[in-house]
């Protein structure tokens, strides 16, 4: 064997490293994976983040309570709704605070719209990283409608801050109502339309099934939580285990998938689509009357024509926006099921009207590693669907 | 399980082990010493009544100026599928060189929070397989989840503004 031979197959053994990322359309914002490959095999995979760090949880402690709710949207920029009660909950909780059905059912509304809507980007952005262009355009374009009907209610489409402490911002017209509604009634058919084209696509179950394999120990293990989780297997939803927001009124079913590989994460989240639909059309067949915010003006701000009237609400008002929320002393925490899995605020209050410290479970955050855990012995091509299956968003990773 | 009785439960098995246990606003809280941390956890996930088989989450709370010792604290999320409960942990960590042992033997999801703590407080997590910055820079000095950690305005380098940068960049604690 010569010289240049023998280097040849020296070389053939060695491995090669490869940076994917910061920019790549996979990664979904500012995430780089450093992978170490054999060939086409990736033989193990180191993450890499920090890029986006915003420094929330940081000022969060120099702002009120009430100030940190628009910084939550920035968190989980596809479903900010989500990120806003998960804040408030935990600041009621520690308020003991008690909400009006109405106000609950908005939320349940809101988040589910949310859910939809981060789904839908989801499906939308995971189909073109594996090559389908048609359902890109298809979501984005019933993604449009949701952020018009959160422009309606609330002035913003995408960092609505719609849900406050000790309710929501304002209240629904039949309108609005009504344009929900008509949405719902138009979804069915549309999620129909995208399965069509890709369940039982025989590329899109090349590409999907079988890769990036979680089975129910590693998944626990390894942190996953909502959509990710239950595709293999673990039947737990917090909207169901322990409801909180009055989704015990709602019915609707938890799916779970066998296999936990890339194609039974897209199967649960379509499904919950479905089910996220559902918990909508329920809310608006039995939308209660009454306030849409805590009758109780230490907490929430007296409406607005009683300001002319009532000495007492002046108070409250100018209290309320000059001081804002004095929470009692105490820390807690409370679960909430986001598009992405568990999402949830520990919030320490010292008292005071600016919270001591926030700290946010962020599962995009937490399953990351598990993320990565699941590239090795995989193929380059399949980094790209396992990444988009997790659904990462770098808003609550780098918080 | 209620809260009350995983708090009875874990009493009942692990009472020595651990410092204090309560239901705080409806969540089973224990406290554990950063030297029994381990054992307990371990007994948490095992033991088949209480099952605690996964980690939620790991957060660090600075209580600096909140009359209360130790400064520091190490605060466990877990939850239990197939039981329905869950139970948080505080370990409290004295403000001499903050040190927990690492639980990502027990739950792999610990890599992570565990990082975190290490890079935004400063605590150092012993036995933990990579401990190394996760989201501020290497080079970075300071922990800035820190509540004693300097609020500063970044340094912008343009020449005009060389004169009142010293006024801009202030170092003190957070005010209130």
């Amino acid at each position: 064997m010569s010289i240049t031979e023998q280097g040849l197959l020296e070389r053939d053994k060695d491995t090669m490293t490869l940076n994917m990322g910061p920019s790549h359309p996979s990664t979904h914002g500012v995430f780089r994976v450093i992978l170490e490959m054999d060939g086409e095999m990736v033989l193990s995979a180191e993450p890499e983040i920090g890029y986006l760090h915003t420094g929330i949880e940081k000022t969060s402690e120099n702002k009120r309570y009430v100030h940190v709710i628009p910084m939550t949207d920035r968190l989980d920029y596809l479903a900010p709704p989500q990120n806003n009660l998960a804040f408030c909950l935990t600041t009621e909780k520690l308020l003991q605070c008690e909400i009006p059905i109405r106000a609950e059912y908005l939320r349940v509304i809101m988040c589910e719209l949310a859910r939809i809507g981060s789904h839908l980007v989801w499906l939308a952005t995971h189909a073109l990283d594996i090559g389908a262009m048609t359902v890109f355009l298809y979501c984005w374009r019933e993604r449009e409608m949701i952020l018009d009907l959160n422009e309606e209610i609330s002035g913003v489409r995408m960092m609505t801050s719609y849900i406050r402490v000790g309710g929501v911002m304002k209240d629904a017209t039949p309108e609005w109502l009504g344009k929900v509604r008509k949405f719902i009634d138009y979804l069915p058919a549309k999620i129909d339309e995208y399965e069509r084209l890709l369940t039982n696509n025989p590329i899109w179950l090349d590409r999907t099934q079988g890769v990036g394999v979680m089975t129910r120990e590693e998944a626990i293990n390894w942190s996953l939580s909502g959509p990710a989780l239950r595709a293999s297997g673990v039947d737990f939803d917090f909207r169901k285990k322990r409801p909180y927001s009055g989704y015990e009124n709602f019915e609707f079913d938890v799916p779970t998938g066998k296999n936990g590989d890339v194609y039974d994460r897209y199967l649960v989240r379509v499904e919950e689509l479905r089910q996220s639909r559902r918990i909508v059309a329920q809310a608006l067949n039995k939308f209660p009357d009454g306030p849409y915010k805590a009758q109780d003006n230490k907490v929430s701000l007296p409406d607005r024509d009683t300001l002319h009237t009532s000495m007492e609400a002046l108070i409250h008002h100018f209290k309320l926006v000059s001081e804002g929320i004095s929470v009692p002393k105490g820390e807690t925490y409370v679960p909430t099921e986001g598009p992405r899995g568990e999402v949830g605020f520990y919030i320490v209050s010292d008292g005071s009207n600016v919270p001591y410290r926030v700290k946010l479970r962020a599962p995009s955050f937490m399953a990351i590693p598990g993320m990565c855990h699941m590239m090795s012995g995989s193929f380059i091509a399949d980094v790209v669907a396992i990444i988009g299956s997790i659904d990462i968003v770098m808003g609550e990773v780098d918080r | 399980m209620t809260g009350d009785e995983v708090i009875e439960k874990i009493k009942s098995s692990v009472g020595d082990d651990i410092q204090k246990g309560e239901v705080d606003l409806g969540d089973a809280v224990i406290f554990v010493s950063p030297e029994n941390l381990h054992k307990v956890a371990q007994f948490l996930k095992e033991d088949s009544q209480l099952n605690f088989e996964y980690l939620s989450d790991i957060r660090g709370v600075d209580y600096l100026d909140q009359d209360r010792e130790p400064r520091f604290e190490a605060v466990y999320e877990l939850q239990s599928f197939e039981h329905n409960h869950a139970v948080r942990i505080r370990v409290g960590l004295e403000e001499e060189n903050p040190s927990v042992p690492t639980v990502s033997d027990l739950w792999k999801g610990a890599m992570y929070p565990e990082r975190e703590l290490f890079d935004m407080l400063g605590f150092d997590v012993a036995g933990h397989p990579d401990l190394k910055r996760l989201i501020m820079p290497e080079e970075w000095e300071g922990h800035p989840l820190r509540r004693d950690y300097p609020l500063t305005i970044e340094d912008v380098a343009f020449s005009h503004n060389r004169d009142y940068k010293s006024e801009l960049v202030k170092s003190k604690p957070p005010t209130r």
